[in-house]
């Protein structure tokens, strides 16, 4: 099932209208939903939803399940053969594994690991393999497509002259933002960023955030971070887990400066983690 | 040196001087090991050549004579410029530079016995150039050249055998070659001319990679990319394991049973071929999937990520990235095609027929008629055998040079 790709300038103004489920005032939602590795129970009864077009942030301790809350928007999670998800993760209303197409959903959930990842092919195409993948071959398109990723994810003055240059050969921050810039080139509905900054240096990483508040009009970001001041600095809401459990959601002014659980007072604080 | 010493009585502590000539120059007495340490402290740094050692020791009340062995050995570097110490247990340890602080080291050291040294004792501390290597360093040394030169001999063990057979054949083989002996066809055998056998290998080894070169990578690409880990895929893995090492007599007593009996193909070229290309197929699957597995995860579920499908993956993605090792495994295959003959001997090789061939006829083949000229037909100069063996060998290295320069050729582009 191939999305017919929006025209490249990056016109999201509007949400796109709803998946399966159609339009819904949470664009994502958990219901009561439950990850095992193996004997391993990463995430435990968590309901959460996301709110639309605002950055949410994902906090906590390691191993508290941020990443495989995210793993589980896309399906990424389907990759672990350990992995059983139980109960519901609804995206625009429509269940991911009962009602939406595994492709398309992931088409429209961009996803950044912190492990950054060039493909072995050009830094061009790099950018372009979704796209083209999702049909999009005119040429013209592309290097607007492609220019306007690069340069959203900051790497465009740095590539612009080197654009067939091996993604694998990038420094690590470089890698790390063609990376975001590759969860860009669908335009997606839902942006997860998983620890994204770790490899990229911190004036870089500044400019970035001030990309991500702009998008934010565009669509639902949902990052998952280790720096706190980072979700203080971006995010609408933050989320705290902590082994595998919700322990708190709120607006984030008022999860850090009035937090309802003493352990995140601790997390957030630096006392705890 | 202290004057206040009364003479009659003997000094407690000495520090003495070895010369290169191994004469023993007292430099000073001491009451205490405190004192010892301070008189060795002082003396003169950078002054011409430093003594081979320094000896500390503790003599008896009545006689200055000491035990043949140090008590522990020590080694610093006098001039100053860097150098190690000793532990007990010989290792080395910090470097002590220069004899303050090999003095200052030796006093904030703690002797499991006070005093630091028994009656007719002594600690030896030895020049040392800074950077010479220790005995650790040492030892290193010897067993990383030992371990150099074994692998060098077992190389070489290797080498020389196949060269020397190489050298062997081809002086051997030497008056027959020639043109027409490869081109040109005898009407006997005996006087060489090995064109028809040469022509039956290369449709041999054709036809059956034609059929097992695709039936293998694809059924690579499943095992590698579609197949989920369960007992079923595991025991294909092992079938496959297990049949690329079968002998290839038995390849060929199926392939008879198979192909020649019960698909009623009778010996013919393409039950050899079929045959053949049994023999092959499970290392071309095992090959396809080692080139496959050489292709990092994180690649493929970065394009999983971004929605491509697993189709789209292998396509854009895994193939490019894994082709010419693929090719590599199934160019392989073709010099052990050209090479065997157990698989062909009942399958479909002749001893002598002519062209054309036919696919339903049998045919000759090079390893067949080696077979046969050397023990079957009598008469047969021993030039026309070598010189066979020879066109044969030639022909395996030129296909396995192919192989290794395209896997030179993959490395260098590699991408990651
Ligand atoms: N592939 C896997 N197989 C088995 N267990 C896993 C796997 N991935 C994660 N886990 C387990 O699930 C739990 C949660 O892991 P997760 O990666 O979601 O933590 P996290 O909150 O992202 O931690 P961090 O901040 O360190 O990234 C951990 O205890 C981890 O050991
Ligand atoms: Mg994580």
């Amino acid at each position: 099932m191939v999305n017919p790709i929006p025209p490249p300038e990056l016109d999201l103004q509007t949400p796109r209208d709803g998946g399966p489920g159609g339009s819904v005032s949470s664009h994502v939602a958990f219901r009561n939903l439950t990850v095992r590795y193996g004997t391993k129970t990463a995430l435990d009864g968590v309901n959460l939803e996301i709110p639309r077009q605002s950055i949410f942030a994902v906090i906590g301790p390691a191993n508290s399940g941020k990443t495989t809350l995210l793993k589980c928007i896309n399906r990424t999670i389907d990759f672990i053969s350990s992995a059983r998800v139980s109960g519901e993760i609804l995206v625009d209303g429509g269940d991911v594994y009962r009602q939406w197409n595994v492709y398309e959903l992931r088409r429209r959930v961009g996803m950044v690991f912190p492990l950054p990842v060039g493909l072995p092919m050009s830094v061009y195409n790099n950018v372009a393999y979704a796209p083209r993948r999702a049909g999009l071959h005119n040429r013209r398109e592309l290097d607007a497509l492609v220019e306007s990723c690069l340069r959203r994810a900051m790497l465009w003055d740095e590539v612009q002259d080197r654009l067939d240059l091996l993604g694998t050969r990038l420094s690590g921050g470089q890698q790390q933002r063609l990376t975001l810039a590759r969860a860009l080139s669908l335009r997606p509905d839902i942006l997860c960023l998983d620890e994204f900054s770790i490899a990229i240096d911190p004036v870089t990483t500044m400019r970035i955030e001030d990309i991500l508040r702009e998008l934010k009009s565009r669509m639902t970001i949902v990052l998952v971070t280790n720096l706190v001041q980072q979700a203080r600095r971006l995010a609408d809401y933050t989320a705290f887990f902590s082994a595998g459990r919700l322990v708190e959601v709120g607006p984030t002014e008022k999860l850090f400066t009035r937090p309802e659980q003493q352990l995140t007072e601790r997390y957030i604080n630096g006392d705890y983690g | 040196m202290r004057d206040d010493v009364p003479n009659n009585t003997p000094p407690k502590y000495l520090l003495a001087a070895e010369t290169a000539e191994g004469a023993v120059i007292t430099l000073g007495s001491a009451d205490s090991w405190e004192e010892l340490l301070d008189l060795l402290a002082g003396q003169p740094e950078n002054d011409g050549v430093p003594p081979m050692a320094y000896r500390l020791i503790r003599t008896a009340e009545t006689e200055a004579a000491v035990k043949k062995k140090p008590r522990r050995e020590y080694f610093a570097n006098f001039r100053g410029a860097g150098g190690a110490g000793r532990e007990d247990d010989g290792t080395e340890s910090a470097p002590w530079w220069g004899l303050d602080h090999a003095a200052a080291n030796l006093a904030a050291r703690r002797f499991d016995d006070l005093p630091p040294l028994a009656v007719r004792e002594w600690i030896r501390i030895r020049h040392k150039e800074p950077f010479t290597p220790g005995a650790l360093e040492r030892r290193k040394r010897i067993k990383e050249a030992v371990a150099e030169y074994v692998f060098l001999a077992m190389t070489a063990a290797l080498v020389i055998p196949i060269v020397a057979i190489l050298a062997y054949l081809v002086v051997k083989a030497w008056p027959a070659l020639s043109f027409s002996f490869i081109f040109q066809n005898s009407e006997d055998s005996q006087a060489g001319g090995i064109w028809a056998p040469l022509v039956g290998t290369f449709f041999l080894v054709w036809i059956s990679l034609i059929i097992s070169a695709p039936i293998g990578v694809l059924a690579g690409v499943y095992l590698n990319e579609y197949a989920r880990d369960n007992w079923f895929t595991r025991l294909i893995n092992l079938a496959v394991v297990n049949l690329a090492g079968v002998p290839s007599i038995v390849h060929a007593l199926f392939g008879v049973g198979a192909f020649v009996l019960a698909a009623g193909m009778g010996q013919s070229l393409l039950a050899a071929s079929c045959t053949v290309a049994i023999m092959t197929l499970p290392v071309i699957i095992a090959s396809t999937r080692e080139a496959l597995a050489a292709v990092p995860m994180a690649f493929r579920e970065a394009c999983w990520n971004l929605g491509a499908t697993r189709w789209q993956t292998i396509r854009t993605l895994v193939l490019p990235n894994s082709i010419s090792g693929i090719l590599t495994g199934v160019i392989l295959q073709v010099s052990r095609a050209a090479g065997e003959t157990a698989p062909i001997l009942f399958t479909g090789a002749a001893l002598f027929t002519s062209f054309p061939y036919h696919l339903d006829q049998p045919f000759m083949a090079l390893s067949m008629h080696l077979y046969a000229i050397c023990t079957q037909l009598q008469g047969v100069s021993d030039s026309v055998q070598y010189g066979t063996a020879v066109v044969l060998i030639g022909l395996v290295l030129a296909v396995n040079g192919l192989s290794i320069g395209l896997r030179v050729y993959l490395r260098s582009r590699k991408k990651w």
